[in-house]
């Protein structure tokens, strides 16, 4: 039951993961972070088979970084996000594919739009302007369906986010330990303060 | 020969060990039939192509081209017959421009038989060839797995026992070429209005040693009455949000320009 | 709907017009029941001629991607843009390559022939047997429901306004009766000189 959920405004990119590593019916770590960084101004997160997920990602970052050397010049986020897509194709035809599921949210360096992309472990890629993988795509698209705008500031977005949260302690059968959440701006990745602590009642 | 590539087969039956459903392919329902005349050989054909239930195709070619003397019916998998046709075509084109001879209708029933029997039945083309070269006049059928025979009059698919019925009620040794036109139009029609997987019209190729006559719709027998009235809608029905025109002339107009920030724009310059 | 072809739903529809031919498309991208996205575009453009591609989202992207590579590949090697026809029969062969590990898609082609400007469509199933029709094409999840519509509303010779007309209605309500479709549409009028792109307004349920 792990959370990633991504929020697009006007002038930046949330990414928000749960803090919880599980395994079976046992959470392994509670400041578990989901999210690797791929260049200045992309960040993307991750769910799926452990294992598969870290040892992904770290590829995607590695090749990123590789790449944001040699041509000193950075990918886009939608450069990255097809770049992740073919990998993800690629080993999806393989003996043994990654079993991760990706979002991967950015601000382009030349025209600074914010983007968010979605991605499954069938490599299925969708650019949207908020999602999220997992239990969560139920509890919450719903809840930013009635309340996005393009047009919301970060503050804005922090809040729709806690929204988001809210709903995901109220509902999801197991604490996910609260959320790791960054922010991706034209000057580059933020980490955000994030009141885990706070108590949601049920009813 | 063809290059198969298995590059999705591992992924597709992973996807199919969570319980998902393969897709169907077209599938030529299909009657096709041929006939020995005397001085040629006649093949027929409906025209219906099926998705499942869904007819897929309501005038589809079933007659392929193999060379000017040889032709092919094909029934089962309707790309398969496509494919194997054609590579085989292609094959025979080559094999006769080498040795300088027209084709023969055993050469092409043998490549046909081991190019199927190679794929164990995976390969789901069900033929009927048929030709005129210079040892006679010939008519095989071909299956899937491999097996051939070679008969005077032949049927295959699934309109196949609608269209032997007619012709084990009605042949007859040396027909004329009318006749067997006839009898194989007859024979198809039967798998037309009997079975449900053949549908639509017949066509007929007729090959005698001097030339090859396709004769596509030779019977239309479903033909669509013409609608009495009609659903144009009135303009502007339909609610459009957004709408874009790109004349060809203005295509250039389409170049995407970045607009660069101030900083941006600043060169970098070695020293 | 447990087929690979019912993961992420849509529809694509095209069809023949005097001197002209539409193609149609819903906009959603699905998971089962849970509508991921209603941006979806399955119709992609490869100079004049159009390729609409339904069934599963990864194989839309990759069969896209790779006939994008192959289409540019073709202009700079004939230095030319390639012909609808020849297109039909590139996306035959290249999904023939792959008869026993098909790529899950029901690609729709259509275009006006070059020199003569006659209207050309096809369509295709994921091993790529061509359908070639002189009326209309259909697929995705919606094809019962299209080919019931486009049987009734079309007809010959109808010009490109009444050819958008017929193909949007005919879209409209065909994925209004399917629930893994619609959430919006994109229709392309394919004319000798000019194309037209439209974004339809559709149900949001």
């Amino acid at each position: 039951m792990e959370v990633l959920l991504g929020i697009t405004g006007k002038d930046f990119t949330l990414i928000a993961a749960s803090k919880a590593a599980m395994r079976g019916a046992t959470i392994l770590k509670a400041s578990d972070d989901k999210t690797r960084q791929l260049n200045k101004h992309t960040l993307m997160a991750f769910s799926g088979e452990a294992g598969d997920t870290v040892q992904f990602a770290e590829y995607i970052q590695a090749n990123a970084q590789l790449y944001s050397m040699r041509n000193e010049t950075d990918l886009s986020p939608s450069a990255l996000a097809n770049f992740v897509r073919g990998e993800l194709a690629h080993s999806l035809r393989s003996r043994k594919p990654y079993n991760v599921n990706l979002l991967l949210g950015g601000v382009d360096p030349i025209t600074h739009k914010p983007s968010l992309y979605w991605l499954d472990y069938l490599a299925a890629l969708a650019p949207l302007p908020y999602a999220a993988h997992g239990y969560a795509q139920y509890y919450c698209l719903s809840i930013l369906d009635k309340h996005h705008h393009p047009d919301i500031t970060l503050g804005q977005g922090i809040k729709l986010l806690t929204l988001c949260t809210d709903e995901l302690k109220r509902r999801l059968p197991v604490d996910f330990k609260g959320m790791t959440v960054k922010a991706v701006t034209k000057d580059g990745i933020v980490d955000i303060e994030f009141d885990d602590d706070k108590v949601v009642k049920s009813a | 020969m063809p290059g198969f590539d298995f590059s999705n087969y591992n992924r597709n039956a992973a996807l199919c060990a969570r319980g998902m459903s393969l897709p169907k392919a077209t599938s030529t329902g299909t009657t096709i039939v041929g006939c020995i005349f005397d001085g040629g050989v006649v093949i027929a054909a409906d025209t219906r192509a099926t998705s499942g239930p869904i007819v897929a195709d309501k005038n589809c070619e079933k007659l392929h081209y193999i060379s000017p003397n040889i032709w092919c019916a094909g029934a089962g998998t309707a790309a398969d017959t496509e494919f194997t046709t054609a590579l085989i075509s292609s094959q025979l084109e080559l094999h006769s421009l080498s040795t300088g001879r027209k084709p023969r209708v055993v050469t092409c029933m043998t490549m046909l038989k081991q190019h199927l029997f190679r794929y164990q039945g995976h390969i789901g083309a069900y033929l009927v060839v048929a030709g005129v070269d210079p040892t006679g006049t010939h008519l095989f059928t071909v299956h899937a797995h491999g097996s051939t025979d070679k008969l005077p009059y032949v049927t295959m698919g699934s309109g196949s026992l609608a269209a032997m019925s007619v012709f084990e009620s009605s042949w007859k040794s040396n027909l004329t070429q009318e006749e067997a036109i006839d009898l194989c139009s007859k024979a198809i029609l039967a798998g037309i209005f009997n079975d449900l997987g053949s549908g639509s019209n017949v066509d007929v190729a007729i090959i005698t040693p001097e030339k090859t006559t396709l004769k596509r719709n030779h019977i239309t027998p479903n033909q669509r009455v013409p609608k009495l009235g009609n659903y144009v809608f009135r303009r502007g029905t339909t609610a459009v949000l957004n709408e874009k025109v790109i004349r060809k002339e203005e295509l250039g107009n389409f170049v995407s320009i970045h607009e660069m920030t101030e900083e941006a724009d600043k060169m970098e310059v070695d020293t | 709907m447990s087929g690979i072809f019912a993961i992420n739903g849509g529809a694509c529809v095209a069809m023949v017009g005097k001197d002209c031919v539409a193609i149609a498309c819903d906009l959603r991208l699905g998971l089962q029941a849970l509508t991921v996205s209603n941006n979806f575009p399955k119709i992609f453009q490869y100079g004049d001629v159009f390729l609409g591609l339904t069934g599963l989202a990864t194989d839309v992207s990759t069969v896209s991607d790779l006939f994008r590579y192959k289409v540019n590949m073709y202009r700079l090697r004939e230095e030319r843009d390639i012909a609808p026809r020849t297109f039909a029969n590139l996306v035959s062969s290249t999904l023939y390559e792959k008869r026993f590990g098909p790529y899950f898609v029901g690609p729709v082609v259509a275009g006006l022939e070059p020199k003569t400007g006659e209207p050309f469509i096809c369509g295709f199933d994921s091993i790529g047997c061509i359908d070639f029709a002189k009326d209309f094409i259909v697929s995705g999840t919606a094809t019962d429901q299209l080919f019931g519509m486009c049987e009734s509303l079309w007809e010959p010779n109808l010009g490109p306004e009444d050819l958008f007309e017929t193909i949007s209605q005919a879209l409209l309500n065909a994925v209004d009766r399917d629930a893994l479709s619609g959430w919006g549409a994109h229709i392309y009028i394919i004319e000798k000189d000019k194309v037209t792109k439209r974004l339809l307004k559709g149900r949001q349920d």
